[in-house]
């Protein structure tokens, strides 16, 4: 099963628990990573991989179990210990201080760095660190003026800076577009060359293939084998994951695509800071048809979303759903004229953390029967209904009185999908519905996106995920700064294509 | 690498039996812990406890005044209890009630001796309730419409209220003292039409009212959509938002709602056992006394009953510790052991202590040589 271990071994786990609510979620891990190599860590989400990391860098400590750096057994209270022994991570959520520079950034936490700042040193190793691995910054720019990609390469920066031997990179490329991805895979390869370790968190099998050296795969919270990245199909790789063979979503043919049911004509919208998210963006949403809008995370989705859900007030422009318009209304309105959205945020805003399932399944429907008898709630409808569309959409781990925040992410997102279909929308607006769902949630709710579609309903499939835009939608539009720069037929699309787009750079129109 | 002793952890969802034992070991380890200051003072600690009991519970006479005094600590408990469930921080139920009382007894004696009690009764109690909520509506309106602080202001609206009702009847010949006693001013007697009547000696129906409007207050909150809806602002106001509902127009109903609990308890004291706008009976901290009621009581709007019984056992013990030479702060002093164990339990209803598995012990203690 395991390949042979290149050595010297730059960190080694042994037998490593680690439960959290009595589940464990590292069971028995063993994980010997190399020196000098680019490890991968693939697994579906929820088999462990961020706990594993988070170990490894000194956030959590292990129940129980061994980890030894450079043959020293040890022990690392805080990932202040983690970073002195030279092991740093990026997580997804950067820990950045957003209002001081990338240089005050670097600084911050440095055991070298006294009360006093040496701004120019400072600036100048920030400089040849980002020339030498190529992760151009400014040093003088503050972080909040930063695009996501390169507040990620000030992340790296600080590690290195610390000169940090062994890198965790916690889903790195999520947020990148596919060209800044290749050149962060440059970087790593770079970083691996010079003798340093990096483990690349990942569950997007391609990207493992094209930069990793090795690979270990955990599932149910267990490692399940470490390759050479070399020797192992994509197949099976996918198979080590699920446990199982991978059947993908098959889109059935579009059925013949409706009238026009979501008419969107020229709107601009506001984003928090007051600046101009939305652009002037006009698009329809025929019923029956899937449309994704594609583009680097920060283009004005959310913005784009809260707007055509009423959450945000639109500048101007005007939004139509079945040929009504429904411009200047409020969420309650546009709920009742058919529209069902799925945030990005699901414990946020698209689920009541701290009611039941049963009540988040009624979050919208509570003011209508079955829900309500005039003013007052039907307590058997909640349970019998909730009960009913908990079997139906095969909702898990739901008890009597259970806060749904207690579910798992997979199951989170059937029960708000649920929902959002039980309202027999119009218009399904979509974020990023399968973000870091493993395989069997995401199987599920595809199905139930295409079902809607073939219901007839117009789709809005707003993701900056590729494969998941490629999975399901029929047409898409490449966005950027708040505009349509593009937009093809999904048959058209390729990863090389609309990368370009979604990095600014415009098509000729033909 | 070192075991640890204890592994704390969240509890995912507590029992019932849980949420039960703990207000009641906070009560018992209150008892214990004051029962040793007691002791320092030189009481019998055990005399102390029987004589408080006896004196609350003890006789007829005693259980009438301890519910007596439960009465307005319902109603406080149910404002305090009903605001922070909605993460509204109203801690303005002292001012909210002392407001309730003013305009009890100033309906109460505008209407005078000429309206029968079907016309007075009704018309005073609704009178307490209005106060109190025109008395939170100062404080909720700044903070729904432009996010200003209500603790600060609820609080700093207490001690208006309080100086209000001084001048009414100490500062200034108002309606609302008494014209026939000049020597130390106090508060004129509301007609008796708007008197509760009184059935088991001294205690009056002011019980059960403010046990209908707590019942009417949980069946509000628990079932109904307006309940449902508010429920939902009170546990995340993004979803709420997301849910097509009016966010501020919910945490307005909740924050009024409150006040007029509170508002309701002074109107019920007044055209209770008080009979008078009387600053020496009203100042008596009850609307501060159920923000601990509305804690020991988890928040739980019908569990706010018989904790305010408790409570109202407690106030009442006080008077009858001095008979026998004990200082009536002692009572304070209960109050507050219990409100501190109450809250630290809350640590262990919303966390799990165990041992590490006794399995992996041996393989550490492997490990580390």
């Amino acid at each position: 099963m395991s390949s042979e271990v290149p050595t010297p071994l730059a960190a080694q786990l042994r037998d490593v628990d680690k439960a959290f609510y009595g589940v464990k979620a590292n069971d028995s891990v063993n994980f010997d990573l190399a020196r000098g190599e680019v490890h991968a860590l693939l697994g579906e989400n929820g088999a462990g991989k961020s706990t594993l990391c988070s170990i490894l860098a000194g956030l959590y400590r292990p129940d129980s179990g061994e980890m030894r750096m450079g043959g020293e057994q040890v022990l690392f209270k805080s990932p202040k210990d983690a970073l002195a022994a030279g092991v740093g991570m990026v997580y997804q959520h950067f820990r950045l201080v957003l209002n001081l520079t990338v240089a005050e950034n670097l600084a911050l936490g440095h055991p070298d760095v006294g009360v006093r700042l040496n701004e120019k040193q400072l600036h100048q190793s920030a400089v040849d660190l980002g020339e030498k691995y190529g992760l151009p910054v400014d040093p003088a720019a503050r972080i909040w003026q930063l695009s996501v990609g390169e507040q990620q390469r000030v992340e790296i920066l600080k590690l290195l800076y610390r000169n940090a031997q062994i890198l965790i990179l916690d889903e790195p490329t999520a947020v990148l577009t596919p060209q800044e991805g290749k050149i962060l895979f440059k970087t790593m390869r770079q970083m691996a060359a010079e003798g340093r370790s990096v483990i690349f968190v990942s569950h997007k099998l391609d990207e493992v293939k094209q930069v990793s050296d090795r690979v270990t795969v955990l599932r149910d919270g267990k490692t399940v084998g470490g390759v050479a990245t070399a020797d192992a199909e994509p197949r099976d790789l996918a198979r080590m994951m699920v446990g199982r063979d991978l059947e993908l979503p098959t889109r059935g043919a579009q059925v013949d695509v409706g009238r026009v049911r979501l008419g969107v004509a020229d709107i601009r919208v506001q984003g928090d800071r007051g600046l101009e998210a939305v652009s002037g963006m006009s698009f329809d949403v025929h019923g029956g048809e899937v449309v994704g809008i594609a583009g680097v995370s920060g283009n004005g989705q959310r913005e784009l979303a809260q707007g055509l859900v009423g959450l945000r007030k639109l500048t101007s422009g005007t939004i139509e759903i079945d040929g009504v318009d429904v411009t200047g209304t409020t969420v309650f309105d546009r709920i009742e004229a058919g529209v069902a959205y799925v945030p990005q945020s699901r414990l946020g805003m698209g689920l009541s953390p701290g009611l039941t399932t049963e009540e988040n399944l009624a979050l919208k429907a509570f003011r209508r029967p079955p829900y309500s008898k005039g003013r007052r709630l039907v307590a058997s409808a909640f349970r019998d209904e909730g009960a009913r569309q908990i079997e139906q959409y095969d909702i898990r781990g739901v008890r009597p009185g259970l806060p749904i925040r207690l579910l798992s992410g997979g199951n989170l997102q059937k029960a708000l999908l649920a929902r959002e279909v039980e309202l027999e929308p119009k218009v399904l607006i979509l974020r990023s519905p399968t973000r870091g769902l493993d395989v069997g949630a995401t199987e599920a709710v595809r199905n139930l996106v295409l079902a809607e579609r073939a219901r007839g309903v117009a789709v809005l499939l707003i993701s900056e995920d590729l494969d998941e835009l490629m999975a399901l939608a029929d047409r898409l539009l490449v966005i950027y700064e708040g505009e349509v720069v593009g937009q093809m037929s999904t048959e058209e699309a390729t990863a090389e294509r609309l990368g370009l787009l979604m990095s600014g750079q415009r098509e000729e129109a033909s | 690498m070192a075991a640890r002793r204890f592994i704390v952890e969240p509890r995912g969802l507590a029992s019932w039996r849980l949420r039960l034992l703990v207000p009641v070991l906070s009560v018992v380890a209150a008892l214990v812990v004051c029962a040793v200051f007691l002791a320092l003072t030189g009481e019998n600690p055990f005399d102390v406890y029987a004589q408080m009991i006896d004196s609350a519970f003890g006789s007829a006479r005693g259980l009438a005044e301890t519910l007596i005094s439960a009465t307005p600590l319902i109603l406080t408990g149910v404002a305090a209890a009903i605001a922070f469930k909605m993460l509204v921080w109203n801690i303005g139920g002292e001012g909210q009630f002392i407001m309730g009382a003013i305009f009890a007894a100033g309906f109460a004696i505008w209407l005078g001796d000429s309206a029968p009690a079907v016309i007075a009764l009704p018309v005073v109690i609704i009178a307490g309730g209005l106060g109190g909520a025109v008395w939170a509506s100062i404080a909720a309106i700044p903070r729904v419409y432009l996010g200003t602080n209500e603790i600060i202001t609820t609080l700093m609206l207490n001690f208006i209220a309080l100086n209000l009702m001084n001048f009414l009847i100490f500062g200034s010949s108002s309606p609302w003292r008494d014209p026939e006693v000049s020597t130390f001013p106090q508060g004129r007697p509301v007609p008796e039409a708007a008197r509760l009547p009184e059935f088991f000696i001294r205690l009056d129906v002011g019980i059960f009212i403010a046990i209908a409007l707590a019942v009417a207050a949980w069946f509000l909150i628990g079932k109904t959509g307006w309940g449902f809806a508010v429920r939902i602002v009170g546990d995340s106001a993004d979803s709420a938002r997301y849910a097509g509902i009016r966010v501020p127009q919910k945490i307005l109903g909740i924050f009024l709602l409150s006040g007029a609990a509170a508002g309701f308890a002074g109107g019920l004291f007044v055209s209770g056992p008080v009979g008078a706008l009387d600053p020496r009976s009203l100042d008596l901290g009850l609307g501060f006394t159920g923000i601990i009621v509305a804690a020991l009581a988890g928040l739980h709007l019908l569990v706010v009953i018989p904790v305010a019984v408790l409570m109202g056992a407690l106030n009442n013990a006080g008077p009858a510790l001095q008979s026998i030479g004990v200082p009536t702060a002692t009572v304070t002093m209960l109050q507050g052991a219990i409100l501190i164990f109450a809250v630290a339990g809350e640590f262990f209803i919303a966390n799990r202590i165990r041992r590490p598995e006794p399995d992996k012990v041996p393989e550490l203690e492997e490990v580390a040589t």
